[in-house]
């Protein structure tokens, strides 16, 4: 059965079922949701079932689709897009769970977010230049609508800046795949990963401009400014997607296609891209620090997370030893796993905060830990896991990362004073909002229903899971890492 | 020899004849036997091409193209024609001399095939005042003051460029010797002549195909013309001043320049278009408007020719999407009103035609897996094949200025709370919007289809 596809294709479906119903009242709107997500993220772990290929890629479906350009309907997984694939699979399940209350418009709203799913699932597994990037698009056109119509006081403008912004940052990338088309005559990732087809100074303008759209995706400071606005306006189960999922995009698009693609190009970069990522992490640490609105810290620490992923690819690419080289890549793809899971957790936890008390502002809260101990202790949790704290799932992929990073370019490592950072504006965060007297908006405030409960007790438990024995992820990943590092 | 070459111009007897007949039923004021007529005389016309559509030969002496360029051209400018009828009747159905403007259709369609196979210099001049002089008299048809103004300058317009352009081809004729196209080789290194018949080409098709500068009567006569027409003249005279340009350029050496010259005007074209549309408030003329950028977008496939074998097919699937997607966002321009305004709440009122909407304009400005994504991939990839990546970095950065143009249609509609205004949507529209949506979504999610 070619799983790949029926996963891909299964949310979209659905969504266009719902779009033909007659009558949609928002129960069985949201019973599809769950149906459907549910069902998806099923077959993403029958997929996981299935394993993947000690090399290359593994469960291949192939259709024809405009064969005068050897463009086609090509899926496959390998280490790097199954952990996401996963990681896609869940968040999306949990979130339709999360936004089973959603009254406003829900058939709409649900259809919006089964597309991005197919989308989100399609890019991560397309294996066909062309194909990559529809998907790469079609999420932009989700996610704007998703923002611009179930959004915050601010939605329309930061959903017109996100999609601008975004788009702008994702046609060059077209250059780039064109390009290869042009050189190649097909467009067959495995052939370009194969052979890579172009070099010299071609292979050099492909490189800025495939740089150029991950560094907005990912985002890469100084490309991160559509960032902050668009995560604040969006509803919560958009932020989540958005963190979770859609910034993987960009490194999981930096690891695949420049990496992969234009290996002695991207190596030339590597120095100025792992510059980047340090100063990215860097400065999506201090920026969070200067944050007073929760789900702005939040999107500000993504900016410092994401960097140490480019950190760890760069460094990849610029060291001498395949095992240095294997331990950046781990560490890196485990990186975008734990970020989806633990970013995941906090805008669920602050949409859930918001949602009581309509307000976001740290200053409008104090003490809440005794008046709401699950949500209390649930924000504590997922916040030392984002600070890095050994045994969550954040530890073992920045200690391999940066590991890799002292024994390559060991200046690449001042990233590092980013967790101090970090940690000094989750402890604060966390003492103002959960710590001292009950004051400010948290009176009478019900702690988290059962629902809720759900969605986070999965995540924390992979959290600790994740932490404790990162092999369950890791082994997967490294199978194809130490491929690619050799 | 005569018969052989009638053969092949059966497409256009035919619809030469089905222009006759919608005048006598003109004449008899029966406007919609006309129109029938009018259908009927275009879908055969269509599925006459179907067998010389791999043809490559010429009839009269060279001067007339079949070609597998003017043949999949009447594929685009055909349905497009019957697309505008069935507009036509939806917009001015029961008014007076109805049947006029549909007859007047064909003959322009007509001349509009005529430019896309012409192989010789005199029939584009001929094409040009065939689909000129039926336009003006379109574009007057509301006889009010905004109409007649509009097909006034119009009329001034394409009476100066036309001129301009029978006068400077005759330097080109002066060098060759000949009026064929597939003569200008000889003018290799004499460059002053080679400009001066440039010059002339670009400013005639120039201002039929609304390139800037010859754009000025554009956003005017589409405004003052009904819906209907404006959507016409946008897509069918457009796309054969494009299709007449490719067959007078083919046949010009590159080192000519111009592949310079017409990637500079496409740069400002498509630059100027949408910065314009950027401050309409008048959904036809913030169409219009974004209709001269995309003349910019036609451009890149005409620079590319010589250089890249995608050039053609980029040109022809550009031009098919372009009309789907330009005709079906007209239409609802036609069901929602003129102004921008009428759109608010327009989405959440009437959700299918909105979705239809959001369609098309996400279709214009390249987004995936719309017709018109498949459209400028192939124009990029022209372009960067040719040696022109600078123009593919301009096209994609307009690509996101065309987004900010259109956007400022989908937010009103889905923005404020939906206004319930009855809107009519006869049988005719219906059908425009659903060709139109399903060539939208269908191209684009299967352009195989297509891109044989």
């Amino acid at each position: 059965m070619p799983l790949l596809s029926i996963a891909t294709l299964l949310p979209l479906l659905a969504g266009l079922a719902l779009m033909l119903l007659p009558v949609r009242p928002a129960r069985i709107v949201h019973g599809v949701s769950i149906a459907a997500t549910g069902a998806t993220l099923l077959l993403t772990l029958a997929i996981r079932d299935r394993g993947i290929a000690p090399e290359g890629f593994a469960q291949l479906e192939e259709a024809a689709w405009i064969p005068v350009i050897g463009a086609a309907w090509r899926l496959g997984v390998d280490g790097l897009s199954l952990p996401l694939v996963l990681l896609t699979g869940l968040l999306f399940f949990l979130s339709a769970i999360y936004s089973a209350r959603i009254g406003d418009r829900p058939a709409t709203y649900v259809v919006l977010m089964l597309m991005l799913e197919s989308a989100s699932l399609g890019t991560f597994m397309a294996l066909d230049g062309l194909l990559f990037y529809v998907f790469f698009e079609v999420s932009l056109v989700g996610m704007y609508f998703m923002i611009a119509g179930w959004g915050h006081e601010d939605r329309q403008r930061a959903a017109l800046m996100f999609f601008l912004y975004t788009l702008l940052g994702s046609l060059p990338l077209l250059l780039a795949i064109i390009g290869l088309h042009l050189a190649s005559g097909t467009f067959d990732m495995r052939a370009w990963i194969g052979t890579p087809p172009l070099g010299g100074t071609a292979a050099m303008l492909a490189l800025v401009a495939m740089l150029f759209t991950f560094a907005v995706k990912t985002p890469v400071f100084p490309f991160h400014t559509w960032l902050p606005a668009a995560h604040v306006q969006a509803p919560t189960a958009g932020s989540v997607i958005l963190a979770g999922v859609m910034l993987k995009f960009g490194t999981y698009g930096l690891v695949r296609l420049p990496f992969q693609m234009l290996p002695d190009a991207f190596a030339a970069a590597a120095p100025v891209v792992l510059a980047f990522g340090a100063f990215s992490a860097l400065y999506g640490a201090f920026a969070a620090l200067a944050q007073s609105d929760l789900k702005k810290m939040i999107a500000y620490t993504s900016v410092n997370h994401m960097g140490y992923v480019v950190i760890g690819v760069a460094v990849a690419a610029l060291a001498a030893e395949p095992r240095i080289r294997t331990i950046a890549l781990d560490g890196a793809t485990l990186q975008m796993v734990s970020h989806g899971l633990v970013t995941g957790a906090l805008f669920f936890l602050v949409g859930m905060l918001q949602d009581r008390a309509h307000s976001r502002a740290m200053g409008d809260f104090g003490g809440l830990l005794g008046r709401v101990p699950w949500l209390g202790w649930a924000f504590i949790l997922s916040a030392f896991a984002s600070l890095g704290l050994p045994g969550l799932a954040h530890f073992p992929a920045e200690f391999q990362i940066f590991l890799a990073t002292f024994n390559a370019r060991p200046w690449g490592a001042v990233a590092l004073l980013g967790i101090v950072v970090t940690a000094a504006l989750y402890l604060r965060a966390i003492a103002i909002v959960f710590l001292g007297p009950e004051r400010g908006r948290g009176r009478g405030m019900p702690d988290l229903d059962r629902r809720e409960r759900l969605v986070i007790g999965v995540l924390l438990v992979l959290i600790v899971l994740v932490g404790v024995m990162p092999g369950i992820v890791l082994d997967v990943i490294h199978r194809t890492m130490s491929g690619l590092a050799g | 020899m005569m018969g052989r070459d009638l053969s092949f111009l059966l497409p256009e007897l035919f619809l030469a004849g089905t222009a006759m007949l919608m005048i006598v039923a003109e004449m008899l004021r029966a406007p919609r036997l006309g129109m029938t007529i009018g259908l009927a005389g275009l879908a055969a016309a269509t599925l006459l091409t179907l067998p010389v559509l791999d043809a490559e030969t010429t009839v009269f002496g060279g001067t007339y193209r079949i070609d597998t360029l003017s043949g999949w051209a009447k594929l685009v400018l055909l349905p497009g024609t019957a697309l505008a009828l069935l507009m036509v009747r939806a917009e001015i159905g029961g008014r007076l001399r109805e049947g006029s403007v549909h007859a007047l259709i064909v003959m322009v369609t007509l001349g509009a095939l005529m430019l896309a196979g012409a192989g010789d210099m005199m029939l584009v001049v001929l094409g040009v005042v065939l689909t000129g002089l039926g336009s003006f008299a379109l574009v007057a048809w509301p006889r009010d003051d905004a109409a007649t103004e509009a097909a006034m300058k119009f009329l001034i317009f394409g009476a100066v460029t036309g001129g301009v352009m029978t006068y400077g081809l005759t330097f080109w004729f002066g060098g060759t010797g000949s009026t064929l196209f597939a003569d200008l080789g000889v003018l290799t290194g004499r460059p002053l002549i080679l400009a001066a018949g440039l010059t002339a080409l670009i400013v005639g098709l120039g201002y039929k195909g609304a390139l800037v500068p010859f754009h000025f009567w554009v956003p005017d006569a589409y405004q003052g013309a009904p819906v209907s027409i404006a959507a016409y003249l946008s897509v069918v005279t457009k796309a054969a001043a494009f299709f007449a340009l490719t067959q007078a350029l083919r046949d010009l050496p590159r080192e000519a320049g111009w592949p310079m010259a017409l990637g500079l005007i496409a740069a400002v074209t498509m630059t100027f278009g949408y910065l314009a549309a950027l401050v309409q408030t008048n959904l036809v003329r913030l169409l219009a408007y974004s209709s001269i950028a995309q003349s910019g977008y036609f451009l890149l496939a005409v620079v590319a020719l010589g250089a890249s074998e995608m050039a053609l097919p980029a040109l022809v699937t550009f031009a098919a999407a372009y009309a789907a997607m330009n005709l079906g966002a007209f239409a609802v321009v036609l069901v929602a009103g003129r102004e921008l305004p009428d759109l608010e709440g327009f989405g959440r009122a009437h959700p299918w035609i909105g979705l239809s909407m959001v369609a098309f304009l996400l279709s214009l400005t390249g987004i995936p897996p719309l017709f018109g994504f498949f459209g400028k991939l192939g124009l990029f990839a022209a372009a960067i094949d040719a040696g022109h990546l600078w123009l593919a970095v301009i096209g994609i950065v307009n690509s996101v200025l065309g987004l900010g143009v259109y956007l400022r249609l989908v937010v009103p509609m889905y923005a404020a709370p939906g206004r319930r205004r009855a809107v009519r949507v006869p049988l005719p529209l219906f059908a425009v919007l659903a060709i139109t949506l399903a060539a939208t979504l269908g191209a684009g999610i299967w352009p195989g289809l297509f891109l044989r």
